[in-house]
């Protein structure tokens, strides 16, 4: 028997998990304000807020600021409007993302030509044949077709290139876009208007009608703001119209959720009316680094005309190709080596030993791959027979990005086997069970099972190689560079590089105010091509539920 | 998406996609045998001498079963007596395990399926598979039950084999008007009569069922019940089961495996609840034992 005691139950002491409970808060603390610091202090050299005055300080507060937290009080118990105001502003942000993306990746880094090359060989039948498989979803073929339509779809556009190229020259930069971006846009608009909205078929016609008219009333506009080209309104009108239009019509077809739109009449209104006071009362207003002249100009000797330009585009051309090769590579090597490589036996040994290299590949110093990069793309010269290899050039495009995508492979590889090994046993059992084989159950079920964890680890990493400035160094990489690069075979410069290049100049302005602008210019291409990345997570994962 | 109007009949597709290369016919060996009470039928899946090693363990020794067709044959023992194993050696699940080995002879419709020219994967086209735990694919009801139909090309008519299926496993009034949402939002038992609906969609010839109701609560257990009653007029069952009520209440013919990977006796149901002829058999029925 045991023995009863005399009263009550006793207690049992929970001090060391309260300790250990602050503790750990204590260190989540201890990252949370670095990174506060750290924002607040580029931020506020590269806005240049010290040079602002009191009084600007004022107004803005009266007219943005306390209106702002006004509305945040006043929507803070009504789920309604705070996701009406979510989704107003996430639509806006991500189109204004889409439309940075679409203007740096379409209309400068590609150009007209190539885009609609590679439009009408890859992209446009790939969506053609994705449209066709929903509509039709006993067609089997569909998945297959787009996986042939990828691989021989860039064959055939590099072929044609030149041929295509010139038709389109014909057509212009303008009508070019005007075809690939506006025209589906109207059609994806009326698609909208009639599959979410339950718009009849004239309005859904209308909807689409009234873009096309837009965009072409748009042109004499736009015509007479120097700095905005004809293709990029096209671009900025289906980018961001569109998810702006989408969140404003949801938003307004929902009483309870109107008051949302408080949000950005409060944003453009104060801002407006705070222009207007502090311009009638004269007050010193922020000097601020980061500015339109800085995004658009190339690095000079003078701090005050130094920008950022041919940085921006090559980082943006970097992250591309890398995101390209790392996906192909990193996915096929975890696949392999999950669901194909044997596990016992002698080839299992084999396995596990490439598994623990690409481990311990992943803790490589970044510098060490810029050196394999010298090694293997520009510091070389071999000859097999007729064929000889000298590199692909130092500092150019490809050798950058090709030496970036080792530097991130492991780390990809490591993350996508995790996202596939977290796929139940049981579902692959269940498609065996079924009689499928073992390319339709990866199909079918492993991959669209892992594609969000797959999608993270590759963000994550892609993060840590738009970052890098050590590979680039090693591979040759010019830190002064006046326009973007033009080709794969041109030589570039990125935004780290750039930005490391300041920090050493003698000017203290450089040092502070132009590297400041440039590190938050850095955060905000990453921050943004995560945003949309992980919302196309989002929506896969909503998918497979 | 599934058109109401589709009711009718769908033919039994004829089988083309042969299994083999040559023509196995009719593996008739119990054509006459005197197996007491149940209608005599034919043997569809037949072991002689199997035995099966994990590694260096025997999880089944000389096993010699003769399966009849349209029947259910429930097999029953204590936990690790090989019963999921042998049910796992008959549409070949057992080669997803590396270090799994058969020896000896196991026949589906007279073909050792263990032969060379034996594909697996054709094999699992014509033996269906339910699992203990329902194990429904993340897609919408709709797909799931398309999924083999979408893997064997076997896409004419989908919409209507699909509801045919659905409407077999006694699932079609619950989720008609759903059947574009996950699958993940049925309950349990739905989820379970659906994953014999995504079987019995591919319209194999055997079904096997490794505890189909474990994992369910007794009203639950009883419409699968139900089910694979109906399912034995169509197709040959072959379940297994920890419950002894339930293989009382539903199979024809009931095999009882006990430790060690032994098959202790083999005969109809009646006749091994009511008068077993092993003594241990016995014991473990009236729970003696196990």
């Amino acid at each position: 028997m045991a023995t009863r005691s005399e009263s009550g139950f006793g207690e049992v002491s929970r001090l060391r998990g309260i300790v250990f409970k602050y503790l750990t808060f204590g260190a989540s603390l201890v990252g949370i304000l670095a990174l506060g610091v750290l924002l607040a202090y580029v931020f506020w050299d590269a806005l240049g807020l010290e040079s602002a005055g009191t009084a600007w300080y004022l107004t803005y507060t009266v007219t943005l600021l306390a209106p702002l937290l006004g509305f945040l009080a006043y929507a803070r118990d009504k789920p309604e409007v705070t996701a009406g105001a979510i989704e107003l502003v996430g639509f806006t942000l991500a189109g204004g993302t889409l439309s940075f993306a679409a203007i740096i990746v379409l209309i400068v880094i590609a150009g007209p030509g190539v885009w609609v090359t590679y439009f009408l060989t890859v992209v446009a039948p790939v969506i053609g044949l994705f449209l066709y498989g929903q509509y039709e979803r006993e067609a089997t073929w569909v998945g297959l077709a787009m996986l042939g339509t990828l691989v021989v779809g860039p064959i055939v556009g590099t072929l044609g290139l030149g041929a295509i190229s010139t038709v389109a020259a014909l057509l212009g930069a303008p009508g070019v876009y005007f075809l690939s971006l506006v025209v589906p846009g109207a059609g994806l608009a009326a698609f909208l208007a009639a599959d979410r909205f339950d718009a009849s078929r004239r309005v859904a016609l209308g909807v689409a009608v009234g873009l096309l008219v837009l965009a072409i009333v748009g042109v004499p506009v736009v015509d007479t703001v120097p700095i905005v080209a004809r293709s990029v309104w096209f671009a900025v009108l289906v980018m961001l119209g569109l998810p702006v239009g989408f969140a404003v019509t949801n938003t307004a077809r929902q009483p309870a959720r109107r008051a949302a739109f408080a949000l950005p009449a409060i944003a453009i209104g104060g801002f407006l009316v705070g222009e207007f006071v502090v311009g009638a009362i004269g007050a010193t207003q922020p000097s601020p680094w980061l500015d339109w002249q800085f995004l658009t100009s190339p690095t000079s000797s003078l701090p005050a005309d130094a920008g950022l330009y041919p940085a921006v585009i090559g980082s943006v051309f970097l992250i591309i190709l890398v995101s390209i090769f790392t996906f192909v590579f990193g996915v096929g090597t975890a696949v392999y080596l999950e669901e194909y490589a044997p596990s016992s036996g002698l080839l299992g040994t084999v396995t596990r030993l490439i598994n623990v290299n690409i481990s311990n590949l992943a803790g490589v110093p970044s510098v060490v791959y810029g050196l394999l990069g010298l090694g293997i793309f520009v510091n070389i010269n071999i000859q097999f027979g007729p064929v000889v290899y000298a590199g692909i050039g130092a500092g150019t495009v490809l050798t950058a990005a090709m030496t970036l995508s080792l530097l991130i492979l492991p780390i990809v590889v490591i993350s996508a086997q995790e996202a596939v090994r977290s796929v139940p046993d049981s579902l692959r059992q269940a498609s065996y069970g079924m009689g499928a084989t073992r390319w339709q159950t990866i199909r079918n079920v492993v991959l669209p099972r892992s594609l969000p964890g797959i999608l993270t680890g590759t963000i994550l990493a892609l993060g840590r190689a738009i970052g890098e400035t050590a590979p680039l160094i090693m591979i040759g990489a010019v830190a002064t560079k006046y326009n973007p690069p033009s080709g794969l075979f041109d030589t570039l410069t990125a935004m780290p590089l750039q930005i490391y290049t300041w920090a050493f100049l003698p000017s203290e302005e450089f040092r502070y105010g132009v590297v400041a602008a440039g590190v938050v210019t850095l955060l905000i291409v990453l921050l943004s091509m995560n945003s949309v990345a992980i919302l196309v997570r989002n929506k896969y994962q909503q998918e497979t539920y | 998406m599934t058109t109401e109007d589709m009711a009718t009949e769908t033919e039994a597709d004829d089988d083309t996609d042969s299994l083999v290369t040559s023509d196995p016919g009719k593996g008739g060996l119990s054509e006459n045998d005197d197996r007491g009470t149940v209608m005599a039928a034919d043997t569809i899946v037949e072991s002689r001498d199997l035995d099966v090693f994990y590694g260096e363990t025997q999880a089944l020794q000389n096993i010699d079963l003769a399966i009849p067709e349209n029947q259910v044959t429930a097999m029953i023992g204590p936990s690790g007596c090989g019963k999921s194993t042998f049910l796992r050696c008959i549409n070949r699940m057992n080669d997803l395990i590396d270090i799994c080995r058969v020896d000896g002879e196991l026949t589906f419709n007279g073909k050792n399926v263990y032969d060379e020219d034996v594909d697996p994967v054709a094999l699992r086209r014509r033996i269906g598979m339910v699992f203990q735990h329902p194990n429904p694919f993340p897609k919408s009801i709709y797909d799931n039950v398309a999924y083999g139909l979408r893997t064997q090309d076997k896409t004419e008519n989908m919409d209507a084999v699909i509801e045919e299926s659905l409407k077999k496993a006694a699932l079609w009034d619950e989720v008609k008007d759903q059947l574009d949402k996950s699958a993940l939002n049925l309950s349990g038992g739905q989820q379970q009569r659906l994953c014999i609906a995504r079987a019995i969609a591919v319209d194999p010839e055997v079904i096997l069922m490794d505890e189909p109701a474990s994992a369910l609560d007794p009203i639950a257990t009883s419409k699968i019940e139900d089910l694979i009653e109906e399912l034995a007029e169509e197709y040959t069952v072959v379940i297994v089961t920890h419950n002894m009520q339930q293989a009382a209440r539903i199979s024809d013919k009931t095999a009882v495996f006990l430790t060690g990977g032994e098959l202790v006796e083999f005969d109809d149901t009646d006749k091994i609840f009511e008068n077993p002829e092993s003594q241990r058999v016995e014991d473990y029925i009236t729970g003696k034992f196990g």
